[in-house]
């Protein structure tokens, strides 16, 4: 509350000043000498990213503060003004605290050029033994393969931390696979079983996402399960299975975001401008990450290597 | 009943006094539990319409607290920032020392270099030349590993925390010895926030205070006050009656009396008190990065997260050296006689290690001017064993794995999913039922009804399958650590060699950040009960140790040799003298492996697992706060019922033995 | 010894247990023994009445539990008497307010300590400047003031030594100028040389003896060791059980003993120390022999040799020489060894 007041006497007190400025400049940066304060999450690419932005925005002359955050209250804080900009907001596990946040004042800043993709996935040793684990059908005839002593005879896919809002073992039933859906605690987990059977080429399926610092480290491929359509989870009689909803996989294509709090606009136009025109393509994202999971740079080396890469991309921003 | 009591008075230390119970109580409560079930569903599985939703009220109340709740034109929310933009001063003026700078007067922050050495003269001035070579090359270790800013940034948050934490421990502490109404509140307070993982906390201070370093700084605080209080308490009380006294008859005023008599007598028992807060404040580094304070802890689950275990491992251990470093020197100071100086003692032989501090500050901060490393290590200059780490564990788990596999699928496939199905088939009268009556018989009236009441309202609430889920995992957890904790404890008491090593893995294992060896032991053990039973172990087992080896030390010699003269064999010496005096000592251990082992389960809850811990693990980002409180509370309630029978057990046994 | 009174104390009780205020007024505040272990009470102090003139040095002893160190933690007001009236220097010391309570303790009252209570975290000098402290004193006028007691307590040079650091006598040594820093009208003494050893307790008794007669200051003096009471003693206030079963001088305690309890401590005593000559002597004969007479007001002690060697009764004479009577052979014996 009281943050909010400061910043609305400090953006009145600023265009006050503008007006009386006789030389009208389009704006002077800063407009207001508060932070603006970027969301900072636990994975690579987003730590880049928003490095990224940041820098962009102090070589304009910002006061920036990066403050981390958890995935899914990131948005209220973002909706209250605690924080002020989110660089990556996925479709797959954020859309429904996204779009209540939004209904909260929030603002939609925009989607990437990225697309993302949240499905099974599996590495591409288990093609030798299971070629035709690259879709739904051809893995469910080599389940046994992925059994374990709990899960056996059926197979074990190792799925996301049970509140990332995804119930496999429902899909799993709908498609009648001959699959055990398990929950694991955290993402770390499942890149420690990944690890692990990797190392020892050990048959695998489980939950992967993209863009994502796996895919520079491990090889694999995802799983095609039916392209969703609105009526998979309404209509029984579409799918494969003419009895069950949910036999769908999820989308191919998932929309990558910006969220902003909604006093950006107004007490930083020209930030809010720049703001707008960030975009990043799966490349880029990628790149970004590859620098810090597989050469070993810190975030914040990784983001200025990376503005280096893609100089004329921020010019684009900027203007 | 009476022949069970004769038993009882004939061999009071043979511990068969359980074994001596009436059965028949519990006979007659589990055949009635059984019988029970078959006249209505709701006693096999409390049906779900009959769940009392205080889950929701509790989340409804904290997001009424957050958004609407007001007094006159203040809101609550006015309130908790108030609170935050309090602490955050303090916070930003400490960041700028260590390492922010202070940018509008184009100060840097104080030079890596400084910072060590200023250290080692502290650790000289507190404690002579070993403490300053040992803190100063902990201290180093942070630069030349590369993790000196995020070093600082924790180092401020406990600089800050610690302060506060200790005042308001300090002022809680005085308040309960002056006030017996305080006492009663604040007292089992305590006792139940000491009972609920640190985890539980984290939810209602995200809902009111919100995400970051100060949020997180004020959960480290509420967390780390407690053992402040205590032992202001202890300290306060255990002040000789002839100081009191004499401060009295001296013409103190009550506040005279209080700090210029009772605290500073007590100064040994504050400063460890201040010591348990140190510990506490890094304990909860890794946990306060959940709700967003930033440093070591962020980098650790940033580590974790990208599978770089090796980089985690430098993290965690850079933890543990500013643990011990400030537990080395709070002790140090805590137990450092005050030197006098002659009155012909010169200003710079007083003040020499102040002098020379000031004098390698100002030096060093010139120097950085022209030599950027003084000021922050490049990091060209620093060092890694980040990927020979990894490459060692993932040697390791390939090559182990081959007969660790079929170890891990025949525990869990035999032992661990039967005793779990068990659990979850065990209908909820039969478990009330024994409880009440093992609380009836080691306590009486009382410790049953507490017990009793405590295991219905986990049901009530809904939360009976995650309890008997954590059950099931710490209690086999819990028997894991005492086949492995008390032999330990046993060897460590026959050589002081093996103890002083023992101890020291012991302090360490508590220390270290326990995230880190989730890792390995999904790699060895995958995502499954047994994993988490391992990582509850490599925690839990540590109290286990430490009271057997304690328990068996305080045996009397007199004892000992008593049993010699009276011809035993060494192990008759040990089966039917020692280990029966020690068995009241080593079953207190047995509860804190418990207090232990429950708490681990919120953290291993990050495998997966669908208990309490994981209750709590998932109320946090979807700030469902009723949820992740009661969860904890769940947690506690547990904690609460164990402990309970364990201490009337032990407290009867102690009584039959004489001590105390 | 004067007449004037410093402390009077008149049916004190210090009662324990759960109601100590209202069973004293069930029992009309004379509650008997029985009443007082069938409701589970403890007459710590029961009934006890006596006057301490101005410059007398009165003796409180008693075995311990027998209520003697309550009894003076009554009079100081660290505890507070279940019902009773105590005077200190004509004012009721048990309705005293806090504040004035305070005023007190910081200028008339001085206290010496079995333990000795010393703060560990202070130097000797700042041990003995603190009841100057904490009346605001200035630190140039208080540490001047606490040198000099150092001085007069034998100290002189370890200032700024830690209690830790000393003795247990220079500890009490320590403790005795703190208690005098403040010039105290009313010196109290808890059991202040029983944590000593025996050597070192002689020597503390020879120099408190020395400082009384610097400074003669009213004294209550509380000890379980008869000797002790029967060396330093105007009066002796014997306890047990709470009450006070004889108050008299020594030498009356040792001929007199009200009863049995008390005799059992007098047997012991050293009562060639005690008992004057004056005590024992009868009205002096006609043909008393006058050569080397004895003095009425010296210890039996002192004259034993002269008389028991003497083959006829000696005469006793006062401090002018006039004679005031004689005392045979057979008198002495019956004196020094008790009655036989």
């Amino acid at each position: 509350m009281k943050r909010n007041l400061k910043l609305a006497v400090a953006s009145i007190a600023t265009s006050v000043a503008m007006a009386l400025t006789l030389n009208a400049h389009a704006a002077d940066v800063p407009e207001s000498d508060e932070p603006i304060i970027i969301v900072q999450n636990n994975w690579t690419s987003q730590l880049v990213l928003s490095n990224v932005v940041g820098n962009v925005l102090s070589e304009l002359g910002y006061e920036v503060e990066y403050v981390p955050s958890d995935s899914q209250l990131q948005f209220t804080a973002i909706a209250n003004g605690d924080m002020h900009f989110q660089v990556e907001a996925w479709e797959g596990s954020m859309k429904s605290a996204f779009e209540k946040a939004v209904e909260e004042g929030m603002v939609d800043a925009g989607a990437h050029e990225a697309v993302t993709r949240e499905e099974w996935w599996i590495p591409n040793y288990v093609l030798e033994t299971c070629p035709d684990a690259t879709n739904w059908e051809g893995l469910n005839a080599c389940a046994d393969q992925f059994a374990t002593a709990e899960t056996s005879p059926k197979g074990r896919f190792v799925g996301p931390p049970a509140d990332w809002g995804k119930n496999y073992a429902d899909r799993v039933n709908s498609l009648e696979m001959d699959f055990e859906a398990i929950n694991v605690g955290q993402a770390a987990t499942l890149w420690a079983e990944l690890q692990s059977a990797y190392d020892r080429k050990e048959p695998i399926v489980l939950f992967n996402w993209t863009p994502n610092f796996i895919e520079s480290k491990f090889e694999g491929t995802f799983v095609d399960f039916p392209e969703p359509a609105p009526e998979c989870f309404t209509d029984a009689a579409w799918g494969p299975n003419p009895n069950a909803t949910g036999d769908c996989g999820a989308p191919r294509g998932g929309w990558l975001k910006k969220a902003a709090w909604s006093g950006i606009a107004d007490t930083w136009p020209k930030a809010w401008s720049v703001l707008q025109r960030v975009n990043f393509s799966n490349a880029q994202i990628a790149a970004a990450a590859l620098m810090v999971d597989v050469d070993g740079m810190s975030p914040e080396e990784a983001a200025e290597q990376w503005a280096a890469d893609n100089a004329d991309v921020i010019a684009g921003w900027v203007e | 009943m009476d022949i069970a009591h004769t038993t009882d008075e004939a061999r009071p230390w043979s511990g068969r006094a359980l074994l001596a119970l009436p059965l028949w109580q519990f006979f007659v409560v589990i055949a009635g539990g059984i019988l029970l079930t078959t006249l209505w569903e709701g006693f096999a599985r409390w049906p779900d319409d009959l769940v009392i939703p205080m889950k929701e009220w509790i989340t409804r109340f904290f997001e009424w607290l957050g958004k609407e709740a007001a007094i006159g034109s203040y809101s609550f929310k006015d309130f908790t920032r108030a609170i935050s933009d309090l602490l955050s001063y303090p916070l930003e003026w400490t960041e700028a020392l260590l390492y922010r700078g202070i940018k509008p007067l184009g100060l840097p922050p104080i030079p890596w270099v400084a910072v060590v050495l200023g250290t080692a003269i502290l650790g000289h001035w507190i404690g002579g030349w070993r403490l300053a070579l040992f803190v100063g090359a902990s201290m180093l270790y942070l630069s030349i590993f590369g993790l000196w800013k995020d070093s600082m940034r924790t180092l401020s948050i406990v600089l800050v925390a610690v302060p506060i934490a200790a005042a308001i421990g300090l002022f809680l502490g005085i308040r309960v010895t002056r006030s017996k109404r305080a006492a009663a509140i604040i007292t089992p307070m305590f006792d139940l926030m000491q009972a609920t993982p640190h985890m539980a906390y984290l939810v209602p201070v995200v809902v009111l205070f919100g995400f970051g370093q100060v949020p997180a700084m004020l959960a480290t605080v509420i967390f780390a006050m407690p053992p402040m209080a205590r032992c202001a308490i202890l300290g306060i009380q255990t002040v000789p009656q002839d100081v009191i006294e004499s401060g009295r008859m001296s013409g103190c005023t009550p506040r005279q009396l209080l700090w210029k008599v009772q605290l500073p007598t007590s100064k040994k028992t504050l400063m460890l008190g201040l010591n348990q807060v140190v510990m506490q404040t890094l304990a909860m580094v890794v946990i306060a990065s959940l709700v967003g304070a930033s440093g070591l802890g962020q980098k650790l689950l940033f580590s974790l997260q990208q599978l770089r275990l090796g980089a985690a491992v430098e993290q965690g251990l850079a933890i543990v050296l500013i643990a011990v470093v400030l537990d080395r020197l709070t002790q140090a100071y805590a137990y450092r006689e005050t030197i006098h100086y002659s009155a012909t003692t010169s200003f710079f032989q007083r003040h020499k290690h102040l002098l020379l501090f000031l004098f390698i500050l100002i030096v060093t901060f010139i120097a950085a001017n022209f030599h950027k490393e003084l000021a922050i290590l490049p990091k060209k200059m620093t060092f890694t064993l980040g990927r020979e780490i990894d490459f060692a564990v993932r040697e390791f788990s390939k090559n182990a794995y081959d007969y660790i596999g079929p170890v891990r699928d025949f525990i869990t496939v035999s032992i661990l999913l039967p005793i779990r199905d068990f659990y979850l088939w065990l209908p909820w009268p039969v478990l009330v039922g024994c409880i009440a009556v093992a609380g009836y018989r080691l306590g009486g009236f009382p410790v049953m009804t507490l017990t009793a009441s405590l295991m219905l309202a986990i049901m009530l609430f809904g939360f009976w399958e995650p309890a008997m889920l954590t059950i099931y995992l710490v209690f086999s957890a819990v028997v894991i650590c005492i086949l492995i904790g008390v032999p330990i404890g046993v060897l460590a008491s026959r050589s002081e060699r093996i103890a002083k090593v023992t101890m020291t893995i012991c302090d360490t294992l508590q220390t270290f950040p326990s995230f880190i060896y989730l890792i390995p032991v999904i790699m060895l053990f995958k995502v499954g009960d047994l994993s988490n039973i391992i990582a509850i172990l490599a925690y839990a087992t540590v109290p286990a140790v430490r009271y057997t080896y304690l328990g068996l030390k305080r045996v009397p010699e007199v004892l000992k040799e008593a049993a010699i003269a009276n011809g035993c064999t060494p192990r008759q010496k040990f089966w039917k003298v020692e280990m029966p005096f020690a068995i009241p000592e080593i079953m207190l251990g047995v509860n804190q492996t418990i207090m232990m082992a429950l708490a681990m389960t919120a953290i291993t809850a990050l495998i997966g697992s669908r208990d309490l811990g994981q209750e709590i693990y998932r109320a946090l980002p979807t700030a469902d706060t009723g949820r992740g409180l009661l969860a904890g509370l769940g947690i506690a309630a547990i904690g609460i019922i164990a402990d309970r029978l364990i201490s009337a057990w032990a407290t009867k046994k102690k009584k039959n033995l004489g001590i105390e | 010894m004067s007449d004037q009174v410093q402390i009077s104390c008149r049916n004190v009780w210090k009662v324990f247990g759960p109601d100590p205020a209202g069973f004293m007024k069930r029992h009309g505040g004379q509650p008997t023994t029985e009443a007082l272990a069938s409701e589970g009470y403890i007459g710590a102090v029961q009934d006890v009445s006596f006057d301490v003139g101005a410059g007398e040095i009165l003796i409180v002893m008693g075995l311990s539990g027998s209520g003697k160190s309550t009894l003076i933690r009554c009079i100081t007001r660290l505890n507070d008497p279940t019902t009773g009236e105590i005077d200190f220097e004509g004012n009721n010391i048990l309705t005293a307010k806090p504040k004035e309570l305070i005023e007190l303790r910081r200028h008339k009252m001085g206290m010496v300590f079995q333990n000795f209570g010393l703060l560990p975290h202070r130097s000797v000098l700042s041990n003995v400047a603190f009841p100057l402290e904490i009346q605001g004193i200035d630190r140039r006028e208080r540490n001047k003031r606490a040198k000099e007691m150092i001085e007069l307590v034998g100290l002189g040079g370890r200032e700024d030594y830690f209690p830790r650091e000393l003795s247990g006598g220079q500890q009490q040594r320590v403790g005795i100028a703190r208690s005098l820093a403040v010039e105290p009208d009313v010196w109290f003494l808890d059991e202040p040389f029983s944590a000593l050893d025996p050597l070192i307790r002689t020597e503390m008794q020879d120099e408190f003896i020395r400082l009384q007669q610097l400074l003669k200051k009213t004294i209550v003096f509380i000890t379980h060791d008869f000797e002790e009471a029967t060396r330093l003693a105007d009066r002796i206030g014997i306890m047990k059980d709470g009450r006070l079963v004889q108050l008299s001088t020594p030498e009356q305690m040792v001929l007199h003993p009200a009863n049995d309890y008390v005799a059992e401590f007098a047997r012991n005593a050293p009562r060639d120390r005690i008992i004057s000559v004056k005590a024992i002597m009868e009205p002096a004969a006609q043909n008393t022999p006058t050569d080397h007479p004895v003095t009425g007001t010296d210890r039996i002690g002192a004259a034993a040799e002269r008389v028991l060697t003497a083959d006829h009764p000696v005469l006793v004479i006062d401090h002018e020489g006039l004679p005031v009577g004689q005392v045979d052979r057979h008198a002495m014996t019956k004196a020094l060894f008790g009655a036989v």
